[in-house]
């Protein structure tokens, strides 16, 4: 079997400006390595895509970038000017990065309300932007709901709960896992719409998503895993162009 | 009938004070995911701090004003200096390391208060018994035992339920991974978790100090009731604990009266019985 | 896996039964009841071992057993007899146990970890109350035997326990006879299942091994042994205090399996003399100074801690382990691997099979049908209810609409071990071996199974030489499977299932982890598999699944989108709407 790689490595991101700068992550479960010497940068205000089949690790890479995973001793997580690797995933959540998990990871035994107040403080910079009244803006449903369970919600409103409790955290970087995943089409419709809003706002903004087109549109760059390994790193454009290219690595 | 009635008094008062130390046992293992054995020596701490305390200050009530703290700051050197290496680890080295703590507690206690059997008094503001029917007289220091540690069952779930601390608690027993992406540094949660658990503990060893005899083994007795407590609400569960222990209570003092021979086995069976139809417990394990 | 205890254990153990039976001849009444009592206790921690180290059940009511044991000699003894019958004892001190734990068991076996732990520390706690609370057997006073078993020959008595030294000499014969026992037993057929289950019970249950029987049956004779400590206990003094069923006791135990080193067995005699050793030196002032000695549970405790932070191995750990032994192929495996092989592979068949959980369908309506001697592969995104497709299939989960056919028989309501037993075997997500075995023995534990359909010890040798070789994993067989690479790993599940005579393979994800070279081999051996096995593989690697796949079927949403050769899926457009979205579409507009 022969995999042609494409070359990753002429990155378009100086990390001189980047807000993340992740290099050399190597993330194994036991013995089973799941990343291979990986390297993600996003920019500020920028939103990037990171795609790959199922299976590739692109859930392992947000999960390592949060420190729930080690990326191992060669692994280096710069954001802000500050080296995370190896920080504890609350250090690092108060740091700036929030991160909406696949599964969403809605407290079952808390209300909408706790769920988001429970969230509630002030950004690294201490900037409090996001506040329980502008995320019921942005959610209205969630208003509706606040004094339902969170395992009484729908698979969309625990989406928005997800993404509005990340918001209260007053993150630099937001990144999301899946988050249209399983849902009905006007659902995700209303979920992309709202990411683009936060987008404006000049949040900085990982998304891994399969439905390409809607990520087309949000995102100004993506990254491609395939076993572990980054196999392309382009702006959209570059992928739009190349159907061929996507074919490869995320069709079947 | 007078007898039944006092003994359904005993039983409630006995089901609140078991419930105060079943509630901490239930958190450290829903939360921390530890099984304690030790939790019955924070009850046993809790008694004989009472009685010195109430020595010294004179009132068992200040005593426990004073003792709490205490209690608590224990808890957490416990939690730093043992626990905290257990988390993750297999239940039998956790059944093991605290076993091995109440080998040293009890000791301990014996080096400190020797092995006789002590009494604490009841304030004298409280003591004497109130006529509730012509041939029926009740404690008071029992009855305000009962409304104190019903008093204080409240307020746990007013904490749990309303407060922030409790939000928190409530976050991290059903997903302890979202709380961390959250910020919330989990090792200071689960020490706040033990030590509240120990004082809790410890506090209705106080109260009861003046109701039962301070004793040696008076610890290991009320760590298999909580365990049973534990089983028969479902581990993690407050809700459940809070009924479990009520039932016990009300069950262990009846059987007293009526089954003097099985008194012993009452307790068990009702916790077979349960497993048996509800393998998992009376409730589900979140706390709401 | 149990082994044979190593040379130096063995002169060990060894040294300490002489040295336990020469006692009489140097130390005085104290010491030969001290050493009577720890050959007492080390029995009943023996078989606790059996319980923790073997079958993985952690039992806190153990003591209840061996207190059942000291009683029954107490119920056979009544004080107007002349002279108590030492096998009627020893026989009812076995009984008495087995029988109450035969009951109890029923129940806890179908409990898990921590309730596990608490329905045996009730039901011991409750076997306490009745004998503390009622006049039974004297109460909380405890029971006296006031006349000590003995054994007449032919109307001479050859061994009377009021004899303190016949006593120590049967404890020695007892403990070692114990010994050889749960050893042999831990390394039977019987206890290499036991062994499984507290590696992976899901796996074993997949193999076909009904796990709650094998639990229940490691219970009760658990019990059984340790109620024969409780009888030489009961022969010390004459005396049985209620409290040797308690809690206490039963902790005591637990934390000498511990200190001696879980599984190995003879750990847990050591733990009990170490234990016994411990106190007795940390009491003594004289060699400890009466500052420890008064206070001597508190260094007790902190030996203790120590222990089980510093070394949670125990002091099994400390002594060599002996290597496996050697695997060699069959005698006849050259010639008859063929017949090892499965027959015939069979074909698979669902009609509209679903799964609800509460409101959530997972699978829909499924029907496809897969023909023998294939490669099939299930593909789709995340969430597409594969997984619980594969898990109907097997039997892992029950179904709530449909019919499963294995070559046109119904096996829709099949538990998860009856379908292996059919020749349904599937490896799971994650890699299931059993790490501390050696790939010989994965496959002669799988091979286990076929004795369920009938086949000889020969023909399960022959299945393990086939599996090995089918495998390529001959060369590897004596490592254990811990040591192998991930790879290699998953190699060897599939040789478990070959070797447990599936004919049908469900491979959930043989592939995710694997690098290329890895990934290459994988696909060579499924394919050479194929020839006479019908597999079923999920996977997302979709190079390998059309490099490999006979046929792909599509699932989504839990319904079959679309099933065919890999070249009409490639082509068709739901297929690639439902993987790249609506961007499928502007792909073919580019």
């Amino acid at each position: 079997m022969t995999i042609a790689l494409a070359t990753p490595t002429t990155s378009s991101v100086p990390t001189g400006e980047a807000l993340l700068a992740a290099t050399g992550v190597a993330t194994a479960h036991g013995r089973i390595p799941c990343l291979r010497d990986v390297a993600f940068a996003v920019r500020p205000g920028e939103t990037v895509g990171l795609l790959g089949r199922n299976g590739m690790g692109k859930t392992t890479l947000l999960r390592t970038l949060t420190g729930l995973l080690s990326g191992g001793p060669t692994a280096s997580i710069r954001f802000r000017g500050v080296d995370l690797a190896g920080r504890r995933p609350a250090a690092i959540a108060r740091a700036g990065i929030a991160l909406v998990p696949e599964g969403r990871g809605i407290f079952p035994n808390l209300t909408v309300h706790e769920n988001l107040i429970l969230a509630a403080r002030a950004g690294p910079s201490g900037k409090r932007e996001w506040t329980l009244p502008r995320v019921f803006d942005l959610f209205p449903r969630l208003a509706e709901r606040r004094a339902n369970w969170g395992d009484q919600l729908s698979g969309g409103e625990q989406q928005m709960l997800s993404i509005g409790r990340a918001l209260m955290t007053n993150p630099e970087l937001l990144m999301l896992d899946e988050a249209t995943e399983g849902l009905a089409p006007k659902v995700r419709d209303e979920i992309w719409k709202t990411l683009r809003i936060v987008a404006a706002t000049g949040m900085a903004i990982v998304v891994v998503d399969k439905n390409l087109e809607d990520l087309f549109e949000l995102a100004d760059r993506h990254v491609i895993l395939a076993k572990g390994e980054v196999v392309f790193e382009g702006p959209t454009a570059a992928l739009t162009a190349d159907p061929a290219l996507v074919h490869r690595w995320l069709g079947v | 009938m007078d007898l039944v009635l006092v003994q359904i008094f005993n039983g409630i008062q006995y089901g609140f004070l078991i419930f105060l130390a079943a509630s901490g046992l239930t958190l450290v293992f829903g939360i921390l995911g530890v099984i304690n054995l030790a939790h019955g020596s924070f009850y046993m701490l809790g008694a004989y701090l009472a009685l010195s305390l109430t020595e010294a200050t004179g009132d068992v009530f200040l005593a426990c004003l004073l003792g709490i703290p205490l209690a608590a700051v224990f808890g957490w050197a416990i939690e730093r200096l043992f626990i905290r290496r257990l988390y993750g680890r297999d239940h039998l080295q956790q059944v093991l390391l605290t076993f091995a703590l109440i080998l040293i507690f009890n000791e301990v206690q014996r080096m400190l208060w020797g092995n006789y059997p002590h009494s604490v008094p009841a304030p004298t503001w409280l003591s004497g018994s109130i006529r509730l029917t012509d041939t029926l007289a009740y404690p008071i220091y029992r009855l305000a035992l009962t409304v104190i540690c019903a008093a204080l069952a409240a307020a746990m779930f007013f904490v749990i339920r309303k407060t922030g601390v409790g939000r928190l608690i409530r976050a991290g027993e059903s997903n302890r991974e979202m709380t961390e992406l959250l910020g919330f540094d989990a090792n200071r949660l689960y020490g706040l978790v033990f030590a509240a658990g120990v004082a809790l503990a410890a506090l209705a060893g106080m109260l009861a100090a003046p109701v039962e005899s301070v004793y040696p083994g008076i610890g290991e007795r009320i760590l298999i009731i909580s365990f049973v407590v534990v089983v028969i609400g479902g581990i993690g569960s407050l809700e459940g604990a809070f009924l479990g222990a009520l039932a016990i209570g009300v069950a262990d003092a009846l059987g007293k009266v009526f089954l003097p021979d099985f008194a012993g086995v009452l307790v068990y069976a009702l916790m077979a019985t349960v497993l048996v139809v509800r393998p998992a417990g009376l409730f589900g394990r979140t706390i709401r | 896996m149990i082994r044979l205890p190593s040379l130096p254990v063995l002169a060990l153990l060894g040294l300490l039964l002489i040295g336990f039976a020469a006692l009489p001849a140097f130390a005085g009444p104290y010491e030969v009841k001290f050493a009577t009592r720890v050959l007492a206790t080390a029995v009943f921690v023996l078989g606790l071992d059996l319980l923790i180290g073997v079958t993985g059940l952690v039992s806190f009511g153990h003591a209840a057993w061996f207190g059942l044991g000291a009683y029954a000699v107490w119920f056979v003894t009544p004080p107007d007899w002349e002279a108590a019958n030492l096998p009627l004892a020893l026989l009812a001190a076995v009984a008495l146990p087995g029988v109450v734990a035969a009951v109890v068991g029923l129940f806890a076996v179908r409990t898990r970890a921590f309730y596990f732990i608490m329905v045996t520390l009730a039901a011991s706690q409750m076997i306490f109350a009745f004998f503390h609370d009622t006049r039974v057997a004297g109460g909380s006073d405890g029971a006296s035997i006031d006349v000590k078993p003995a054994l007449e020959i032919a109307g001479r008595t050859v061994l009377d326990l009021s004899n303190r030294n016949a006593l120590l000499w049967l404890a020695v014969a007892a403990l070692a006879l114990a010994y050889v026992f749960v050893l042999t037993l831990a390394r039977s057929r019987f206890g290499r299942v036991l062994q499984g289950l507290k590696a992976n019970e899901t796996r074993m249950n997949a193999l076909g091994f009904d796990g709650a029987k094998y639990k229940w049956a490691s219970f009760v004779i658990a019990a059984m042994v340790a109620g024969l400590g409780g009888a030489i206990y009961a022969s010390i003094d004459g005396f049985v205090p209620p409290e040797i069923l308690g809690w206490r006791e039963s902790g005591l135990a637990i934390m000498m399996v511990v200190l001696g080193g879980v599984g190995s067995l003879w750990g847990a005699i050591l733990g009990a003399l170490v234990y016994a050793l411990a106190e007795e030196i940390l009491k003594s002032s004289d060699l400890v100074g009466a500052a420890i000695s008064d206070h001597w549970p508190i260094a007790m405790g902190v030996l203790l801690i120590a222990a089980v932070l510093g070394a949670p191995k125990g002091l099994a750990g400390w002594l060599p382990e002996r290597r496996a032994r050697p695997w060699s192929p069959p005698a006849d495996a050259e010639t008859s691997t063929a017949a090892a092989a499965p027959s015939r592979p069979p074909r698979l068949e669902v009609d509209g099979l679903r799964r609800t959980f509460g409101g959530l369908t997972a699978v829909d309506g499924v029907a496809v049908a897969f023909e023998p001697a294939r490669i099939h592969a299930v593909i789709g995104p995340n969430g597409a209810g594969k997984t619980t497709f594969t898990n109907l299939l097997s039997g892992a989960l029950p179904v709530s609409g449909g019919t499963i056919r294995l070559d046109g028989v119904d096996v829709t309501a099949l538990s998860a071990p009856a379908k292996a037993r059919r020749g349904i075997g599937r490896s799971f997500q994650r890699t299931n071996v059993l790490p501390g075995f050696t790939v010989a023995e994965n496959c002669e534990l799988s091979a286990q199974a076929r004795g369920f359909a009938g086949a000889s010890r020969a023909e399960e040798a022959r299945a393990v030489a086939h599996a090995l070789a089918a495998t390529g994993l001959v060369d590897r067989a004596d490592r254990t499977a811990a040591s192998l690479s991930h790879g290699e790993q998953r190699q060897l599940e599939i040789a478990m299932l070959i070797a447990s005579g599936a004919k049908l393979l469900i491979l959930d994800e043989p592939l995710a982890g694997s690098g290329p070279e890895e990934t290459a081999r994988l696909t060579a051996l499924l394919k050479d598999l194929a020839v006479d096995h019908t597999i079923l593989i999920i996977e997302h690697d979709m190079d390998a699944v059309f490099a490999c796949a006979d046929t792909v079927s599509v699932l989504v949403g839990g319904r079959l989108l679309a099933h065919g050769a890999p070249d009409e899926i490639r082509r068709d457009a739901a297929v690639r709407e439902a993987y790249l979205g609506r961007f499928a579409g502007l792909e073919d507009a580019a």
